[in-house]
């Protein structure tokens, strides 16, 4: 008796959170793909087209494309993305690290024509996604390599002026690719006066670490707030001084006409104290390949300490 | 001379539960070894997981061939104590091998299939003789061995679960995974020095 009783609440509480689930849901699903990597589901809600990883679809949205306009950037962070662009010395070459539905690397590519764009992706059906629904085709100086981001700097001789970061995602972090040793080749890769933007999530501890982890080999770290989101652009030597940022900011959307504007996104550049501060948890340790406990720390979150 | 049997068997169970543990644990130590090198995909996992099968397979085979001729503790604490001592070598040495056969051979599938045998075939194949030595150690009586074989592996399955576990909630999230093979080390040299004592102290 007790157990048919359970059985009915179970079901009882399923059938509501399925009509929840249906009632706020009104994209068409497009195609799912079980690949190697990730559970891929395809939405559409014209003019948007999103990629999904995972079965918590509300979650782990990983682009977001218009039809209707390939240079809209509907996800903030990817914005901020190219927020990079008014730090690197020179814009000869640009490198992406998780190219999913491609909507950041393919942004680039439009407004900066004339400059080679290389995207490294692990997971092929991603690709494959990406160039049915999300307007990628092959195009001169627009380059994606199906590989292990890791793998792909590791045999690269090339080198880059911007590099960035955004392949963790969802319920996946791949620790490889969030350790001191791991932006050491970063770092490698970089022309001179060259720069890494990554995209963070900050709602856990390994905010923190990550945080930690980057500034371990990139002594300067900016911050920029992109709704849940936390776009870090790194780079080696002095501290870019505003006034500086702010001339090629100018510079730079004056040559590229770019829709996003670097100078309005200057405004929302933030510096922290990631040593003795009150943002970062003094505790938090750099990642190393020997020790980077990235699930257990993402397992834990962030309490009464402030966003950057 | 019964007490003493029964001791030895206490301990035959316990090391067998540690062995166990270590095994498992080191599987997913491998993982750790491997990422950086080979990715984090399922095809590192595969090649993980298939090369503790095949050590595994090696392991029993070639302890049923020597329990006929070693049948003494000595014959296992002597493969745990190599193992032992290749787990030691395994943090000082990883990182030289996997670039060395990323920059000969790639990261395909063999690169990681051959790394993940560098790895790990030779610990494990030594633990893995362990379960069958085991068995014919702990039976006296032919219509013992079903009952004993079925303690021995589910002891030592026991010891995989909680190796896992252990491993990948506790130990990984607290100390670094050298640190955690050096324990690994440590540990597997205790047991074999265990099995060592009662085969020291009948000599004597």
């Amino acid at each position: 008796m007790i157990i048919r009783s359970v059985v009915f609440g179970v079901l009882a509480s399923a059938l509501v959170a399925i009509a929840a689930s249906q009632a706020q849901d009104n994209r068409t699903l497009l195609e799912s793909k079980e690949s190697l990597y990730n559970n891929i589901y395809v939405y559409e809600q014209p003019p948007y087209v999103s990629m999904t990883f995972g079965h918590n679809r509300r979650i782990y949205t990983e682009s977001v494309y218009n039809t209707r306009d390939d240079r809209d950037l509907p996800v903030s962070y990817t914005r901020f993305m190219t927020a990079s662009l008014m730090y690197a010395k020179d814009v000869h070459s640009i490198l992406e690290i998780g190219f999913g539905g491609g909507r950041t690397a393919w942004y680039l590519h439009r407004f900066l024509p004339n400059v080679p764009v290389t995207s490294v992706e692990l997971d092929p059906e991603v690709l494959a996604l990406a160039k049915k629904y999300f307007g990628i085709r092959d195009e001169p100086n627009f380059k994606v390599v199906n590989r292990d981001g890791r793998l792909f700097l590791s045999e690269s001789k090339d080198r880059y002026d911007v590099i960035l970061i955004d392949a963790y995602r969802g319920p996946f972090v791949p620790f490889h690719l969030l350790t001191k040793e791991f932006y050491q080749i970063v770092k490698d890769h970089l022309a001179e006066g060259g720069v890494v933007a990554q995209n963070v999530e900050p709602s856990t501890m390994l905010f923190d670490s990550a945080v930690k982890t980057i500034n371990a080999v990139f002594p300067q770290l900016d911050f920029y707030r992109a709704d849940g989101n936390i776009v870090t652009v790194a780079y080696d030597g002095p501290e870019r001084k505003a006034e500086d940022l702010a001339a090629a900011a100018q510079d730079r959307d004056k040559t590229y006409g770019f829709r996003y504007s670097l100078a309005d996104m200057l405004n929302e550049r933030r510096r922290i104290q990631i040593e003795g501060g009150s943002v970062i948890d003094p505790k938090a340790k750099v990642l190393t390949d020997d020790f980077a406990p990235v699930e257990a720390l993402k397992s834990i979150e962030r309490h009464n300490r402030k966003m950057p | 001379m019964k007490t003493s049997s029964r001791a030895l068997a206490f301990l035959i169970y316990c090391c067998s539960f540690v062995v166990g543990g270590v095994l498992m644990g080191f599987e997913m130590l491998g993982s750790r070894y491997l990422f950086p090198y080979f990715g984090g995909g399922i095809g590192t996992w595969a090649s993980l997981i298939s090369t503790v099968l095949c050590a595994l397979a090696i392991g029993y085979f070639a302890g049923s061939a020597m329990v006929a001729r070693y049948p003494s503790p000595r014959t296992i604490a002597t493969a745990i104590l190599i193992a032992a001592a290749y787990l030691a070598l395994v943090p000082g040495t990883a990182d030289g091998v996997m670039s060395q056969i990323m920059d000969s051979i790639g990261d395909g599938p063999s690169a990681t299939l051959i790394a993940s045998t560098a790895l790990l075939l030779v610990p494990l194949t030594l633990l893995g003789t362990f379960s069958p030595i085991a068995v014919s150690l702990l039976t006296r009586s032919a219509e013992e061995a079903g009952r004993i074989a079925g303690l021995v592996y589910g002891v030592s399955t026991i010891g995989n679960v909680v190796g896992t576990l252990l491993t990948t909630f506790v130990l990984i999230p607290t100390i670094g995974s050298r640190a955690i093979t050096y324990i690994f080390a440590l540990t597997l040299a205790l047991c074999a020095g265990v099995l060592f004592l009662p085969a020291a102290r009948r000599r004597s």
